[in-house]
Parts: C-alpha cells; sequence; structure tokens
C-alpha cells in the first residue's frame, strides 16, 4: 500500500509525466473540453424544461419519470449504441454524458419552481406583472438556489463519467483509467482517478462559491 | 440499424441468465450499501462533529470513477462479482448514508422525547420509534440507489462481469447493435420494475403514512 | 473487506483437498516443470470438479475458449467459460489467482510477458523457455499447429506515400506517423517498445484503441492512425487490401496457440482433449472461424460448437 501511493506521488509530480500529448495537462484539458461542454449543452435542453414544467405546472409527471428513466440509462450502453450508429465520432461520449445530465437538471429546476410560495407569485400577478415577468423577476430567482444544487450534482456526473470517453478511443483523464487496466499499470490508475475526483471537487467548490457570491445578499 | 429478432429469439436464455446476474449484483450492492449506511447514519445523527466528515466522504467516493473502483480492488479481489458489489456499494453510500441522515433528523424532537419520558431505552428507541418514522425519507434514498445501481452494474463488463453490460462489450466488438439494444432495454425494464416493487414495498411497510389519504 | 481472501483461501484449500497429486505438486513445485513441454506424463492435478475457461477481450480468444470447452465437455469435464475478462496482464493474476483455471494463449506473446529478454524463436524451444519462465503452479500444454501473429498494418495508399514495405521503413519516418494498437501494446517488447529498440522507430504519436477490434480497424479506414496492430487471423487484412509490413529482424516471435493451465487442474483428461484439438485446428481454420464471428455475427459458442462437430471431435 506505502508503496502504491510512494509511486502515485511520483506519478503525479514528475514532469515527464505532465508533458506531451498523453501528459496531464492535456489530459486534463480534455477531460475540462468535454464535461464543461456537455453539461452546458445539458443545462441548455434541461434548464428551458424544467423552467416551463414548473411555471406552468403541466407536464409534471412525464418529466419526473423521464428523469428517473434517464437515471437507469447504462451509460456504457449508450456509448456503445451510439458508436455503432455514428461510427468513429465525438458523438457517442456527448450524447451519453448530455443524457446522464438532463435528468438532475430537469428535477431540480422543477423542484426550485415548485418551492416558491404560491401567495408571492400570485401578488406579482396581481401588481400587474406578465408572465414572463412572473417567471424571470420573482420565480426564476427564488428558485436558483435549488437549480444551481442540480447543476452542481450534474457536473459531478458528468466529470466521473467521463472518463468514458477513452473507451471509444478518445481522451481525457480516462485514458489513464482505461490503459492503466489494459496494462494492468495500478498506479496509472489511480493516478486517473484522484485526478477525476480533484477536478470534480474544485468545479464543485468553484460552483458553490458562485453560488454564494450571487445570494450575498440574501439571509441564509 | 435494425434489430435481428431472430438473434434475440435464439438467446432468450442468455438474456434470462445475464438479467439476473445483474438484478443479483445491484440489490447486493444496495443490501450491503444499507447494512453500511444504517450504523454509520446513527453516529452521523448523534455526533455532530462526525456528520461533515462522513457525508463529506461519501461524496468524495462518488466523484471516483466507477471503472476506476473497479480496477483498483482487483489486487484484493480479483474478477470476481465480490468486485462488481464491493464498487456498486461504494457508490450506493452517498445517496444510503446522505438520506438515512435525513429521514432520522425528520423525526421530530418531541416525539423523541416522549419515548423517552416513557422510560425507552436509547437503542428501543431507535429501532420501534426513529427508524420507522425516518422510514420515507430512507426509501426514498433505496429506491434512487437501486435505480442507479441498476444502471452502473454494466461498467463491471471492464473486468469479465457486468451483467446485461456483457452485452454492450460483445456487441461493441461485433459492430453489432441487436445485443445493445436489448442490453439498453433490458436495464431500463430492470430498473422501472425494481422501482415499482420498492413503491409497493415501502406503501406495505408505512401504513401510518396513507392515513391521511 | 477481507471476505474475498478469505473465501479464496478456502476455495483453494478445498481444490488442494481434492486430489492429492495437486497436494504434492503444491509442495514440490518442481513436479509443474517436467510438464509443460509436451509430454503427457502422469497427471499433476484432477480436473474432476470441473474448470472455469477465462479468455482475452478479443474475438479469437473467445472462439478459442469456446472450442475448448466443446471438446472438454465432450471429455465429461464440467466447464464454465468466462469470456472477455480482458488483457493477458488482467488475466493472468487471475489466473494465479484461481479465479479461472485455463486460457488460450499465444507462446511468443505468453513468452515476451513472462520473459521480455528470451529470444527463443522456434517453437519448440519457445515450449521450453515457457515451462521455465512460468509462475509456480501454471504449467502449457502442447502447442496447436494454428498461429496467429500480432503484425503492423497499413493502408495501401500510406504504403505507397511512405514507400513502406517492412517495419524498418517505419524508421525513415520518425516523427511523422501514429500508430494505433491496444493500451497495453505501448508497453509491450511485440509493439512500442520492440519497434523502437530493434527497429528504432520512434512515432508521433501512440493511439491507444483495441485489440484487433472495431476502433483500431475503424481509425486505419478513417485515417486517424497511419499503422495498426492487427492480427494475422483477420480476414479484414486481405479484404481491405491493408499492406502487412514485413518483419525481417523477427521482433515479433512464432504464435503458436497454446493453452495455459493451473497445475491443479491438468490431467491426462484434459491434456488428451486439447491436444486432440490442437493437431486438428489450423491457421486457416481458425481465421475463418474468427470471419464467421466478425463478419457474420455468430455466435462464438455456435461458432465453436459446430466445428468441434464437423471435424468429429464432439459427437
Amino acid at each position: 500500500m506505502y508503496e502504491l501511493f510512494k509511486n502515485l506521488g511520483a506519478w503525479l509530480t514528475s514532469g515527464h509525466q505532465w508533458s506531451g500529448y498523453d501528459g496531464i495537462a492535456h489530459r486534463l484539458a480534455e477531460h475540462l473540453q468535454y464535461s464543461l461542454l456537455a453539461t452546458l449543452i445539458a443545462a441548455a435542453i434541461g434548464l428551458p424544461l424544467g423552467l416551463l414544467i414548473g411555471h406552468t405546472g403541466r407536464g409534471a409527471f412525464v418529466a419526473i419519470n423521464l428523469a428517473s428513466f434517464g437515471r437507469a440509462l447504462p451509460t456504457v450502453g449508450l456509448v456503445v449504441l451510439v458508436f455503432l450508429a455514428s461510427g468513429l465520432s465525438m458523438w457517442p461520449v456527448y450524447i451519453a454524458l448530455v443524457a446522464l445530465a438532463v435528468p438532475s437538471i430537469v428535477t431540480n429546476t422543477y423542484a426550485g419552481m415548485t418551492a416558491v410560495d404560491p401567495d408571492v407569485k400570485d401578488a406579482a400577478r396581481g401588481q400587474g406583472m406578465r408572465w414572463h415577468q412572473v417567471l424571470f423577476q420573482v420565480e426564476l430567482p427564488l428558485a436558483l438556489p435549488l437549480i444551481m444544487t442540480g447543476l452542481r450534482l450534474a457536473l459531478i456526473q458528468v466529470v466521473a463519467t467521463a472518463t468514458i470517453a477513452a473507451y471509444v478511443s478518445f481522451g481525457g483523464l480516462g485514458r489513464y483509467v482505461f490503459d492503466g487496466l489494459a496494462q494492468r499499470d495500478l498506479v496509472q490508475v489511480m493516478g486517473g482517478a484522484v485526478l477525476v475526483a480533484a477536478v470534480a471537487v474544485v468545479l464543485d467548490l468553484t460552483l458553490s462559491g458562485i453560488q454564494r457570491f450571487l445570494f450575498r445578499h440574501r439571509p441564509a | 440499424m435494425t434489430i435481428d429478432w431472430s438473434w434475440i429469439g435464439d438467446h432468450t436464455d442468455d438474456l434470462t441468465s445475464l438479467t439476473v446476474s445483474h438484478l443479483q449484483a445491484a440489490l447486493s450492492a444496495v443490501f450491503f450499501g444499507l447494512l453500511i449506511s444504517l450504523p454509520l447514519a446513527v453516529i452521523a445523527h448523534r455526533i455532530r462533529p462526525l456528520r461533515g466528515f462522513l457525508l463529506g466522504l461519501s461524496n468524495i467516493l462518488f466523484t471516483i470513477p466507477s471503472i476506476a473502483i473497479f480496477v483498483l480492488l482487483l489486487p484484493i479481489s480479483g474478477l470476481t462479482r465480490t468486485t462488481t458489489v464491493i464498487g456498486l456499494t461504494v457508490y450506493t453510500l452517498v445517496v444510503l448514508l446522505r438520506n438515512t441522515v435525513e429521514g432520522l433528523d425528520s423525526v421530530p424532537v418531541k416525539t423523541k422525547e416522549a419515548a423517552k419520558a416513557m422510560g425507552t431505552r436509547p437503542l428501543r428507541t431507535l429501532l420501534t420509534v426513529e427508524l420507522p418514522l425516518a422510514l420515507p425519507v430512507i426509501m426514498a434514498g433505496v429506491r434512487i440507489a437501486t435505480v442507479m445501481s441498476i444502471s452502473l452494474v454494466s461498467v463491471a463488463t471492464y473486468i469479465g462481469d457486468g451483467g446485461l453490460g456483457q452485452l454492450f462489450t460483445d456487441g461493441f466488438q461485433r459492430d453489432f447493435p441487436t445485443p445493445v439494444i436489448a442490453g439498453v432495454v433490458l436495464t431500463l425494464l430492470l430498473a422501472v420494475v425494481a422501482d415499482a416493487l420498492l413503491v409497493a414495498v415501502q406503501y406495505v411497510l408505512t401504513p401510518w403514512t396513507r392515513r391521511r389519504a | 473487506m477481507a471476505l474475498p481472501m478469505n473465501r479464496r483461501a478456502l476455495l483453494g484449500g478445498l481444490f488442494a483437498a481434492a486430489s492429492v497429486p495437486a497436494l504434492a505438486a503444491c509442495s514440490g513445485g518442481i513436479t509443474s516443470l517436467d510438464q509443460g513441454s509436451g509430454s503427457t506424463g502422469g497427471g499433476s492435478g484432477s480436473s474432476k470438479g470441473g474448470l472455469t475457461i477465462g479468455t482475452a477481450n478479443f474475438t479469437e480468444n473467445q472462439v478459442l475458449g469456446y472450442l475448448y470447452a466443446a471438446v472438454l465437455q465432450e471429455a465429461g469435464v464440467k466447464v464454465k467459460v468466462r469470456p472477455n475478462l480482458g488483457t493477458r496482464e488482467i488475466v493472468i493474476p487471475a489466473l494465479k489467482a484461481g479465479d479461472i483455471d485455463l486460457l488460450p494463449e499465444y507462446q511468443g506473446a505468453l513468452l515476451n510477458y513472462l520473459a521480455p529478454k528470451d529470444n527463443s524463436s522456434e517453437p519448440g524451444t519457445m515450449q521450453n523457455a515457457l515451462t521455465l519462465a512460468l509462475p509456480a503452479g501454471l504449467q502449457v500444454l502442447p502447442y496447436s499447429q494454428a498461429a496467429d501473429s500480432d503484425c503492423f498494418v497499413v493502408t495501401r495508399a500510406t504504403a505507397r506515400k511512405y514507400g513502406l514495405s517492412t517495419l524498418a521503413d517505419l524508421a525513415k519516418q520518425n516523427g511523422k506517423l501514429v500508430i494505433g494498437a491496444a493500451p497495453e501494446v505501448k508497453k509491450r517488447r511485440v509493439g512500442a517498445v520492440g519497434l523502437q529498440e530493434v527497429y528504432g522507430v520512434e512515432f508521433k504519436e501512440f493511439k491507444s484503441l483495441d485489440s484487433d477490434g472495431p476502433l483500431v480497424k475503424g481509425a486505419l479506414k478513417k485515417g486517424d492512425v497511419d499503422v495498426a496492430n492487427l492480427f494475422t487471423t483477420d480476414t479484414d487484412i486481405a479484404a481491405n487490401d491493408w499492406v502487412v509490413l514485413a518483419d525481417p529482424k523477427n521482433l515479433i516471435p512464432s504464435q503458436h496457440i497454446v493453452p495455459l493451465i493451473a497445475d491443479r487442474k491438468a490431467d491426462d483428461t484434459v491434456r488428451k482433449a486439447l491436444a486432440r484439438l490442437g493437431n486438428v485446428l489450423t491457421t486457416e481454420q481458425l481465421t475463418q472461424l474468427n470471419s464467421q464471428v466478425d463478419n457474420d455475427k455468430k455466435d462464438p459458442e455456435d461458432v465453436a460448437n459446430a466445428y468441434a462437430k464437423e471435424k468429429g471431435l464432439t459427437k
């Protein structure tokens, strides 16, 4: 065990390991690219959907069930299926990651919207606010904390799962995990795993920092 | 991408045994996850300083890619079902632990005090008052953990297990969509059925939540 | 979580207790050395309790695993096949640990894994070298006449463009070409390491793909890689008019198929059944069986059973 951690330390800190196309710097950049882009696309789909369902109160049953259905989708199967349909391309990776992230975003956005006090909404309407004003000036700001929680959860899942890109020939930190598995090089696997976890934690802390900054005027 | 129905017809036995093996792995993980989470949750609920530590730890475990956990277990438990179950169990902890702690938190202080006033011992209060009242929240966690485990089992195909996940690697290597589609559909079905059964179990286990209806 | 180790120790104990010869092999350690080289002397283990065949993560290895299963079942041995377990680097430790008992292997590749410095190239000397290099508890049975080597291929267009016909020609394009192969090939002698040592080849990039699977073949077709590591028993090489680069310095050793088995399971029943298969199966036939799985989408198990029946190996 001690040996493994000593080698892991050496692996993570050697300059040689950080440079080149298979270096940590390059793999880290790839991993961030896959994760952030997938989460952004998922947010572009999930946020409007969640807001719409939350605002109108229609389609909630369908959305919640679709979300739990989405949670059950096996990522490996989805990646392989899209790979067989599209060949060697980034499609399998992005489709699988987006499918993974959308449910958390939709359900949390919807939950945030339903948690808004109906009296507050009535009051806003009573003041003559139009539907979009109620949505964007009243409901959205009040629902934001839960929406942010959904985004953070989605991002963490996507970062951990973006490892799968390496299974279909691409890069990212998953390269170390899959190569390490094939070579039975546990130090490399552990290095990859530690880096993925570190990326997830750092991104989560960043988002929670942003969240705290946005709501700094609001009592906890 | 067409489905070769004759392949499915010829492989009903294989599909059945893979489905059973898939379910067995997922359910074992949830079982061991509960076995570990329940005592840890009680500790986290009672001893405040440990709460952040335990929940934080389970959160960090959740950020480790599942395949890496399976690979790192190879020197310990080899290419066995044990490796699959340990790896999946680690992932159930984040949901089960958090929900159990929240469930215990949701028990009204007055209820606990009433039990104490009646002279009920702490362990008995925990088993007969707190845990039953926390059950709805715990069961919500069990449902999420079960669906999540069912979806994750297939990752273990990279270490030669993985239940229905074996259909994914097989179809991938042969450029053959039929087994992959069958695997995805069966996984989803399994998740839906398991979730419905858990809802039924919860209904039976918590009669008091129905009284109002 | 010490459970698995206990369980494994317990299982090991049961196996050992099940047959006295197995105990002798364990304590002696040398008994197993006399076996492997093809002698069909007294059994050192017992297959009575049945055995588990493991296979690596590529088509041919699964076909071979199911062929072993077919002839062993015919001989009355209870068999379980675990397909698609992973690479040699993963499967051999599993064999040592007792998770599986028997593996279809390849002489040269196995020897390279066990003793990278060994230069044996004849099948006979290689068999002896293997017997010496194997860890205690494992042995190889007589090798088959069928063989399947690693090879490095380029497309016809790439061969023309860079004037490539042998592995040595690759060195003239150092730093320009991208090679695609399974991840483990990066660290193997029959792979990036040997190409560098023997031929002085330096690639621009090593792309981690799969073992003669859809990734490496897809990448070669698409032009994502210039050089691909494939197996000589793949009909796609001829079908796509790919050029196999010659190996004048014999980097790639003879690769006859050889059963690798745990001593505790190696008895005369197993030996005889696998030797019979090894004598019947030819490289051409194996190539055809692979194609039936990869191109006709037949199950490796069905393909293996049909072949065994056709050749009179099973009824």
